[in-house]
């Protein structure tokens, strides 16, 4: 009857849920707004979404394996922070954007910090955050063939009205996992009926959020607005699934507690003083960053340690108090120092695009002394726009027409048109162009008012010796060709910038073809 | 009705199914009976036999070694056959009284005679309870004399008869709700009769409503008796946890329960002060589980102090064929068993035998700072902070998050999704935390 072979320090017995069962839940859990995001922008969003994954899953099986360390790809941990990455990406960006984030989110965030629970941010948001930064053309492009293209939060922004049925079932525009608020409601309430997390975060986070909108975006008690705001930019699917992420949130219930008042707060802050809509993002990884002293201050007490605990009285801890009120401060002070420096510098910024326009108009039309209305070409501008925002039958390619002027001369007559046009498909977004036509069609002149393409290549439209091919032409429309122009109205496309060159030549058709049939 | 509980603790799978219906029979042990001298907290006893001498059932063999410390009764009659160090659960070699058993049974002149405890003084019931050796049988082992002495029992308003039984596969207390709820009941007005001014509460689990409700029979016409269902969770039973979900009053491990005018002491307890003070019977025997799917017939027994627990698990049909863990106690506290060849003492109470071993069965991995440690915490400590103190040998951190409040219930180990030994290596940190003070006196 002697030697047992196992013998052990107790408890013998452990719980059926380990590291493993918890990720694969949080990734069940995100299938239902993955899956609607895929329904709602088409195939290619699921191609987003399973290269983010494959180069976060890759780039962590890289390092660990070059670093010698045990390979730990199985817990699903990469995966769940690929799928997030992914999901929160606009469903039109380029597939080595998932890719380029997915790297930096593994890497540079998570396994440069010591791995799993140990990065002091959210991976998936951080390189989110690092993509915002970086490429905020190709990462504000939300306009998906047959949507209009702004978010309901830019809607709200502009007019103040949005659709809140579209906007709870999530037939609106935004990053893939974003939209439906109702699909991310059922993954919330699965994660919670599942006890993976705890009410405290979303709960506290969605209500101080509520209440601070309230207060200070200036409708008040507006309920479709309030609720507009709730199911909106990335709110929910933050609330429910990133600031709830273990490892960058505080441990303790107080600490919860405290963590989505916070973040309640800066989003508050940030959507309305501003300078983006969304805000969740800076707002959660600014929390990450305060998650070591929140924990400081809620410390809970041990047991039996509590002030009158002996008699059996509820402990009242003034001294909690003013910690956690100090903090609030802290959090409010740089949420509105950055929301203050925008607005102290909306202003001069707004000044200063009216003056760059002014000097674009008055470069493309140089003979033009003022510039008037030009009543006639807006209400064409109008009639050639379908209603699901497609210009002149889609025959070039993506365009809006912004505006148009009258050019005239110091008498005060008409001696040409500035058009304005905007076209979607630069490689990193939108490209406005400004161009002068005179009354005899002669294009006296382009300028660019938003261009922000690649350095080196596709920013080389901007460029005199591309730009000029347009100018002095009396043509009924421009052709690109990629060798050397022989006709008048050939352009010469930038090399190793087709695309580019394609996106400013078919705009500029657009301003030909509105000017022609304003006059036909 | 909102029943009363704590905040924290987890529902292990309480395997309780193995046992809780199979009645309690009497084991008679066939082999040597072995009495280490220490068996509970306190002082070592002083053996009053030496080698050679003739003992009779009842009688005292070891007598209390100091204030803090109990007396030792022979539980069968024979011939003292040696007084040597043998093993014990915990490992250690401890100085036993060995006792060749003679087979008669022969009793010490008065044992089992009536005795009427409410025509005795509380100086005749203290000197009963000291005289039968009682200590808490719920597995600390602390003598019960003593803790009925408080400084001041005119502060004392509570007894609690803890009958949670949270840990899980341990039946022995729910089987004597079953069989004789009488004694549990007669144990505590014989404690009552201690405290004028206390009341009595039987706490019992709502997983035991037969036991609830046999109770609740017997004290319908008890003024100073009630029984207090409790939400089932471990650990429901833990001392402090207890006297917090019956009252609301908590204590730390600097206080005892008397501070907060409580006396707790477990169901075997009070049914061993009965016998001691009605039925002048001193502590002889424990109700043991033997159980888990790794014996081959689980069963309950009126088990001899002294019976080997490998004569146990023979009794119970032996051990399955890759039996993994045997472990002495419940799955969630009990220690691990390198060897059954050791004897049952005071505060043994089952053994659990497991075919698979969970805590082998899993490797360890990194923290993801889940937080559920400090979520079922029965202290409401932060155990992935106190793990940081550990692996840094850090004593001062330690304690300064109070570390020593905990009590090594093991809810963290178990919750833990990344596998970490937490429980181990707070046991560690206290035994290194606890040397240092008794260091510097």
């Amino acid at each position: 009857m002697n030697g047992f072979l196992n013998v052990s320090s107790s408890p013998h017995v452990r719980s059926d849920e380990s590291t493993k069962t918890i990720m694969y839940d949080v990734a069940i859990a995100l299938v239902p707004a993955a899956a609607f995001g895929i329904y709602r922008f088409g195939a290619y969003s699921a191609a987003i979404m399973l290269v983010s994954i494959f180069f976060a899953v890759l780039s962590e099986y890289m390092f660990q394996s070059l670093t010698n360390q045990k390979v730990t790809i199985a817990d699903g941990s990469a995966l769940v922070t690929g799928l997030l990455l992914g999901m929160n990406l606009p469903p039109t960006v380029p597939l080595w954007i998932p890719a380029l984030g997915s790297m930096f989110a593994v890497l540079f965030v998570k396994q440069f910090f010591g791995g799993l629970g140990q990065n002091f941010m959210n991976p998936a948001l951080a390189a989110r955050c690092f993509l915002l930064i970086s490429f905020t053309g190709i990462m504000g492009n939300f306009a998906v063939d047959g949507m209009s293209g702004a978010t309901p939060l830019a809607d709200l922004a502009a007019s103040g009205k949005t659709d809140l049925a579209a906007a709870f079932l999530g037939f609106i525009s935004g990053c893939i996992g974003e939209v439906s608020a109702l699909a991310l409601l059922i993954g919330g309430i699965y994660l919670l009926i599942r006890k993976i997390i705890t009410w405290h975060i979303p709960v506290c986070y969605i209500v101080t959020f509520v209440i601070f909108e309230a207060l200070f975006a200036g409708h008040g008690l507006d309920i479709p607005f309030l609720a507009a705001q709730i199911c909106s930019g990335g709110l929910m699917l933050g609330a429910f699934f990133m600031a709830t992420d273990y490892v960058s949130s505080p441990i303790t219930e107080n600490g919860k507690i405290l963590f989505g008042i916070l973040l309640g707060i800066l989003t508050g802050v940030l959507r309305t003083f501003g300078a983006t809509n969304e805000g969740v993002s800076y707002a959660i990884i600014l929390g990450n960053l305060l998650v070591p002293l929140i924990e400081r201050v809620t410390m809970p007490k041990a047991f039996g340690f509590e002030a009158g605990a002996l008699e059996g009285k509820k402990p009242i801890p003034i001294k909690a108090y003013r910690s956690v009120l100090m903090l609030l401060a802290i959090t409010l002070i740089s949420g509105l120092a950055l929301g203050g420096a925008y607005q102290l510098t909306k202003g001069r910024i707004a000044e200063q695009e009216l003056a760059a326009e002014a000097a674009a108009y008055a470069a493309v039309a140089p003979d033009a002394a003022s510039f008037g209305a030009a009543e006639e070409l807006e209400t064409r501008m109008t009639e050639l726009t379908a209603e699901d925002g497609t210009v002149a039958d889609g025959q070039f390619g993506k365009v809006v027409y912004d505006s148009a002027y009258a050019a005239l001369d110091e008498s005060g007559s008409v001696i040409g048109h500035v058009v304005n046009v905007t076209t979607k498909e630069g490689f990193g977004g939108e490209i406005s162009i400004s161009t002068g036509i005179a009354l005899d069609g002669t294009v006296t002149g382009v300028a660019f008012l938003t261009i922000n393409e690649t350095a080196g290549l596709g920013m080389r439209a901007t460029e005199p010796e591309f730009y000029e091919q347009f100018v002095g032409k009396n043509v009924e429309s421009y052709e690109l060709t990629k060798s050397a122009a022989s006709a008048d109205n050939q352009i010469e496309a930038l090399s190793g910038a087709s695309v580019t060159s394609n996106a400013v030549t078919n705009a500029m058709n657009a301003a030909l073809y509105l000017v022609q049939s304003a006059e036909g | 009705m909102k029943l009363a509980t704590f905040k924290g603790g987890v529902h292990p799978d309480d395997g309780k199914k193995f046992t809780k219906d199979k009645p309690v029979q009497t084991y008679l042990p066939k082999g040597e009976l072995v009495f280490p001298v220490s068996q509970g907290i306190g002082a070592p006893s002083k053996p009053i036999v030496k080698k050679g001498d003739q003992v009779l059932m009842g009688q005292r063999i070891a007598e209390a070694g100091g204030f803090v410390s109990a007396n030792i009764v022979s539980s069968v009659s024979g011939i003292v056959k040696c007084i040597e160090p043998r093993l014990t659960v915990s490992g250690a070699k401890i100085e036993s009284i060995v006792i060749e058993n003679d087979g008669n049974y022969a009793p010490i002149q008065g044992l089992g005679q009536y005795r009427n405890y409410e025509i005795m003084s509380k100086q005749e019931i203290l000197d009963e309870v000291k005289a039968a050796g009682i200590v808490g049988l719920g597995g600390a082992g602390f003598p019960t004399h003593v803790k009925l002495m408080p400084k001041d029992p005119s502060k004392i308003d509570y007894i609690i008869v803890n009958g949670a039984e949270c840990e899980p596969y341990l039946t022995s207390d729910y089987r004597m709700m079953l069989e004789c709820p009488e004694k549990i009941v007669s144990g505590l007005k014989v404690m009552l009769k201690l405290f004028d001014g206390a009341k009595g509460v039987i706490a019992v689990e709502e997983n035991k409503p037969v036991g609830i409700k046999n109770l609740e029979e017997l004290v319908k016409n008890e003024d100073r008796i009630e029984v207090c269902p409790l939400k089932t969770k471990y650990p429901q039973g833990g001392e402090r946890n207890l006297i917090y979900a019956v009252t609301g009053r908590k204590i730390n491990s600097t206080k005892l329960p008397a501070d907060a005018g409580c006396i707790v002491d477990n169901v075997d307890t009070v049914i061993a002060i009965h016998m001691a003070v009605c039925e002048s019977t001193p502590l002889m025997r424990r109700i043991f589980t033997v159980t888990g799917n790794g014996v081959n017939q689980p069963g309950n027994y009126n088990v001899k102090i002294g019976t080997s627990y490998a004569e146990l698990l023979e009794a119970s049909g032996g051990l399955k064929d890759g039996v993994q863990k045997v472990i002495s106690g419940g799955p969630m506290m009990g220690m691990a068993l390198a060897t059954a060849d050791v004897p049952v003492v005071k505060t043994s109470s089952a053994l659990t035998c497991l075919m698979e071993d969970e805590a082998a069965k899993y490797a360890e991995t990194a923290c993801i700072r889940c937080g559920r440690c400090a979520q079922v915490c029965p202290s409401r400590l932060v155990p992935v902070k106190m793990m940081e103190a550990a692996e840094q040998h850090s004593m001062q951190r330690f304690t300064d998050i109070h570390g020593m409040e905990c009590y090594e219930c093991g809810s963290c180990t178990y919750i833990c999704p990344a596998r970490r030994p937490l429980t181990q290596a707070f046991k560690q940190m206290r035994q290194a935390v606890m040397a240092e003070r008794r260091k510097k006196g």
